[in-house]
């Protein structure tokens, strides 16, 4: 089945779902519609953005303005309502607000898409993030805690080292899961920061003063 | 050269930001120029610090033969290793789970680039202004830490000289390593400057960091998108007069150069 076919069949028409901070509704009459949860009552006021363009620009910022580099940070704005009639073009208005995410939920209950370990992912880099493998377990545990629970709405599916795999998500009742199958380039990033302070840490403790 | 492959997908990677929202902005808008034409199945982007990733892509996609074009300037660090690496594909085909992914020369190495550079200097500048009294100045990023990184810039250079374009002078510069682009003033004699950036976007270094070593501003901007005016041309010191373009990659004709980058793939690489 067709990713847009996938979508059809879980919003069935007459139905609702949460996606991430996002409600979508199948009217009776086929039509697709999405908002924020927050709007998910009365939307006689809500903002009509009607475009793969517009929606991708409105989840470039949060309602502060601030730049929005990670789609999956819990800061989408609200006061906006997209519609339309076709689940090919609904699934492009909701890649521009969440890029991949239905996707790789897809792939992932297919058992298509499998999760790479925190470990293959940081032993892979090369540059400037080469040391970011060096973490500890317990500081990828500290990463996940500070950065990834606080920060980002994903769910995370993938174990810190293989051989010790996470137990698989599953779908809650009238909802598509948002999942991370990857630690991403800011999680990379806070690995390699946190490798650095522990370095840094080591270096002065040797280096100071004996007495 | 339009092509037609709707049963192909086509893949444009780029670099994006964590901290500039105009940096993947060029990549998003040729892919929508090329999708309105249909000549590929379907058209998409991924990016190395943006969403959605190298590594999320692929479940987006649904055709089994892909071509992948890098909207990245050089050949080098990032598309012989960095782009290979997380895409897991190797040399020009690489046929994995029932997919054949074609891996695209990089936008910045076709031989239509060096005409872009060309239209872009002659837009800017004022009509009053003759070619012979100008210098133009192609800027790129330049690292000690790769070789590659500044080849792409000497050859459009050597392209433009040979092109028969009256230019005064045509000159390379970087922003980190010699020939400086901070120390145009003195690299140049000429009454005009024009200086054009090899860079993909308007981001981080071609509209926060060049202009403040050109020194048309004291200091790095907000972001392009969130400036009200854009600067204005040109900028007088003394005698002599600058011009400085937006980057090369956001003129809309790289949309084509991307396509023209897999009808080459097909006429050069394609088994």
């Amino acid at each position: 089945m067709t990713l847009a076919g996938e979508l059809e069949s879980h919003l069935p028409a007459g139905t609702s779902l949460v996606f991430g901070q996002l409600y979508l509704t199948r009217h009776d009459d086929g039509t697709y519609e999405a908002c924020h949860l927050d709007d998910m009552g009365d939307k006689s006021m809500l903002e009509s953005v009607d475009s793969v363009t517009d929606l991708r620009e409105l989840a470039k910022f949060d309602a502060a303005g601030e730049y929005r580099p990670l789609k999956t940070a819990p800061t989408l704005k609200g006061g906006w309502v997209t519609r339309c009639g076709e689940a090919s073009e609904f699934l492009k208005r909701l890649d521009a607000i969440y890029p991949a995410v239905f996707a790789t939920w897809i792939a992932y209950a297919r058992e298509e898409h499998h999760p790479t370990s925190l470990r293959r992912t940081l032993d892979r880099q090369t540059g400037m993030y080469r040391f970011a493998g060096t973490i500890s377990d317990q500081m990828a545990n500290r990463m996940m805690r500070e950065l990834c629970h606080p920060g980002c709405i994903r769910k995370i599916a993938w174990p810190i080292n293989d051989g010790h795999p996470v137990s698989r998500l599953k779908a809650q009742p009238r909802s598509i899961p948002v999942i991370c199958t990857e630690a991403c380039t800011f999680a990379i990033n806070a690995a390699r920061a946190l490798a650095k302070e522990a370095f840094d840490k080591a270096n002065a403790s040797s280096d100071g003063p004996t007495g | 050269m339009p092509v037609s492959k709707p049963d192909c997908a086509l893949l444009i990677l780029g670099h994006g930001s964590t901290e500039n929202p105009d940096s993947s902005q060029p990549s998003w808008d040729h892919a929508q120029t090329i999708e309105e034409t249909g000549q590929f199945g379907s058209v998409h982007c991924a990016f190395w610090k943006e969403e959605p990733s190298f590594r999320q892509i692929w479940p987006m996609i649904e055709e089994r033969e892909i071509y992948i074009v890098p909207n990245f300037i050089s050949e080098g660090y990032f598309t012989r290793q960095v782009l290979p690496r997380e895409l897991e594909i190797e040399g020009h085909t690489t046929v994995r789970e029932g997919r054949t992914i074609h891996y695209c020369d990089p936008v910045g190495i076709h031989s239509a680039m060096t005409g872009l550079l060309i239209k872009r200097a002659k837009e800017i500048i004022d009509d009053s202004v003759k070619l012979e009294d100008t210098t133009l100045i192609i800027v790129g990023h330049g690292t000690n830490l790769n070789k590659k990184s500044t080849e792409a810039i000497t050859d459009q250079v050597e392209a433009i000289r040979a092109s028969g374009e009256p230019f005064a002078r045509v000159l390379d510069a970087y922003m980190e390593e010699p020939p400086f682009i901070a120390d145009w003033q003195t690299l140049t004699d000429s009454p005009n400057v024009v200086v054009v950036p090899f860079f993909i976007a308007d981001a981080l270094h071609s509209y926060q960091d060049i202009p403040v070593l050109l020194g048309i501003e004291t200091e790095p901007t907000a972001a392009a998108s969130q400036r009200e005016v854009f600067r204005q041309n040109p900028y007088r010191f003394g005698d002599r007069t600058l011009y400085y373009s937006s980057a090369i990659g956001t003129d809309p004709s790289l949309a084509d150069v991307i396509v023209d980058q897999v009808s080459y793939f097909d006429e050069h690489y394609r088994s």
